[in-house]
């Protein structure tokens, strides 16, 4: 076994190392300048900076490799397109997250600093499970995502809502994942490797007849995929979504709703385009199945909400129900599945974070709820953030020119042609454009409030911190550039969908 | 020496087996007990069924002796990491609500 570190392996692994010290940086800094909420912003964007930096120098040595992908540690760990893809797309989320947290968490005299140093370890681990090339690797890397999530849902720890959502999440996540590593463990004993392309190996030589099928894989195999079921909230594994997402802060769960989001999907990608795609006609049958019930039981419970952010928890269920139909079609043999896959995880990151920015910029003093009421006449007390709140609203609904639009279209147009071959997927972009025509109603619904509604008492008008305006220009003009000129990010999204085959 | 050892089944399967069952009755803790702290030890008798499963496939195939051990002592340091996050948020939610029972955590369902 070799394991000495080569140049190029360092140059691979650098954007990982500095995320891991811009988090403990913060805590330095935060320790030789206690609660200086300046210096610890300032270490954060830094800190963000560099790593974006050295993902784009990572990203050069990967390309200039034969073909296209540099694997460090006997290749456990790779640098792909993919892995550059996303680790700037989780690069983007912390950014954002850290830039609208402050405020909030500032009114409830919380701790900036630590926030930010476990959002910077929460990223750091959906980086490693972006890159990950072991499945060992990819447990880790869950794991490091999901625990400071778990911190990150019950940070307001005085406060009844935060705990209890933190303590749902965190039971049936370290559930999930007990399911998901007894699923790694007889997949390892039965393909005898934990390397994705040994058992990719393993299960074309199944495929082919070559190799013996045997109970045990198959039970392996069952958890894993029931354990990912869990990780990205597929109906009927969703029980912890909304409660979850309710109690947490609301910029918490803004990162929730999207991070680990992502993450999971970063984690899907990895584990079944690349590891278990040999066998993809036997479990494409699950995932159109959780593509269903996901989309169509998320968005059917939205419709009854009153709170908004209980409202958007069942909202992001059905985003998840719409990503599954992209990996439906992908695994139906259609590469643009996983393009718009992609396409759609970034354009559901930018416009997800912007609208849980306006709602935790409007509770931004305490004792504001999140219900519908909130929102009323919201066009006379904050018009910036009620415009703000209709494009996002308008972004998640799908109509064009923003970039929601462009993630349902590319996603339901891969089902569309990969119908041809596989009838149920004709049939799942279907139930995809019902449940889009019906998720305007909930969305919409808060649109009539904001502009249409009396305000039942008269709530004075708070101001919003400068780095709150900085992030809703970022969100704002992604959301509005991602569906006007959807080839900025069609380029990256084809060559990162295309590295999950090359070995 | 070890003399003990000598009833102890030569067969894989028999230790997966014990791994499956530990497994399910992690799970059934889990569903069954009502108290975030009896939750938190389910979980970790399904982490620690697994690691015994790891360690079975180690034990009787040479050739993935040295990964599985590796592979369990990383899952050991993971579960207590776990374990640490897990009861910082039940000591922070017991502080709020007084109880350990999550039937009582229904704030959000009225």
């Amino acid at each position: 076994m070799n394991l000495s570190v080569s140049p190029a392996d360092a140059v691979a692994m650098a954007p990982f190392i500095a995320a891991v010290l811009a988090a403990m940086a913060v805590i330095l800094v935060d320790f030789v300048w206690p609660g200086r909420r300046t210096a610890a912003l300032l270490t954060t964007f830094v800190g963000l900076a560099i790593v974006a930096g050295l993902i784009l120098v990572a990203n050069e040595g990967a390309r200039t490799t034969q073909n296209g992908v540099s694997t460090v540690f006997n290749g456990s760990y790779r640098v792909d397109a993919l892995t550059t893809f996303l680790d700037l797309l989780f690069v983007s989320i912390a950014g954002l997250t850290a830039a609208f947290a402050p405020d909030y968490l500032g009114e409830r005299r919380l701790p900036v600093a630590e926030f930010n140093a476990t959002l910077l370890f929460a990223m750091t681990g959906a980086m490693l499970l972006a890159g990950s090339a072991d499945l060992i690797v990819l447990f880790l890397g869950l794991e490091l995502m999901v625990l400071p999530g778990y911190l990150l849902a019950g940070f307001h720890k005085n406060d009844g809502f935060s705990t209890e959502g933190a303590i749902k999440y965190f039971l049936l996540g370290s559930f999930s994942s007990a399911i998901f590593l007894f699923g790694l463990a007889f997949v390892f004993g039965m393909t005898g490797t934990t390397r994705i392309d040994g058992v990719a190996g393993y299960l074309k030589a199944i495929v082919a007849g070559t190799a013996p099928f045997s109970p045990a894989l198959g039970m392996g195999l069952a958890f894993l995929t029931t354990g990912v079921a869990f990780k990205i909230a597929a109906v009927p594994f969703h029980y912890w979504t909304p409660d979850a997402y309710q109690g947490s802060p609301t910029p918490v769960t803004g990162y929730l709703s999207v991070g680990p989001k992502v993450g999971a999907f970063a984690l899907i990608i990895r584990l079944f385009a690349g590891a278990l795609l040999p066998m993809a006609v036997q479990w494409n049958v699950v995932i159109i199945v959780l593509a269903a019930t996901t989309m169509t039981l998320g968005n059917l419970v939205a419709l009854t909400q009153d709170n908004v952010k209980r409202m958007l928890a069942y909202s992001s269920i059905a985003h998840t129900g719409y990503m599954l139909v992209g990996f439906a079609a992908f695994a139906a043999g259609q590469a643009q599945g996983l393009e718009g896959l992609l396409y759609y995880g970034a354009a559901y990151s930018f416009m997800n974070l912007g609208a849980f920015a306006v709602i935790a910029s409007i509770q931004r003093r305490t004792g504001i709820t999140s219900n519908l009421s909130t929102f009323a006449g919201l066009i006379r007390r904050e018009p910036a953030l009620a415009w703000l709140m209709t494009l996002f609203l308008l972004s998640l609904t799908g109509i064009p020119p923003t970039a929601g639009f462009f993630g349902k279209f590319y996603v339901i147009l891969a089902a569309v042609q990969a119908g041809n071959t596989n009838p149920w997927l004709t049939g799942l972009a279907v139930l995809a454009m019902l449940n889009a025509a019906a998720a305007a109603f909930y969305y919409l619904r808060v649109v009539v409030y904001m502009f249409m509604r009396d305000p039942s008492e008269e709530v004075a008008s708070i101001g919003h911190g400068r780095l709150v305006w900085a992030g809703l220009a970022v969100s704002t003009v992604m959301t509005i550039a991602l569906g006007l000129f959807p080839g900025i990010l069609l380029g990256l999204v084809s060559s990162a969908a295309a590295a999950v085959h090359v070995n | 020496m070890l003399s003990f050892l000598n009833g102890i089944s030569q067969n894989l399967d028999t230790y997966l087996v014990l791994s499956g069952i530990l497994f399910a009755i992690g799970s059934f803790g889990f569903l069954a007990r009502r108290n975030a702290i009896s939750m938190l030890m389910s979980i970790e008798l399904m982490v620690n069924a697994v690691n015994l499963a790891f360690i079975a496939f180690g034990a009787f195939s040479p050739a993935l002796a040295a990964d599985a051990s590796s592979i369990a002592l990383i899952v050991i340091a993971s579960a207590a990491a776990e374990a640490t996050v897990g009861l910082a948020i039940v000591i922070a939610i017991y502080r709020n609500k007084k109880t350990p029972l999550v039937d009582e955590y229904d704030a959000m369902r009225q």
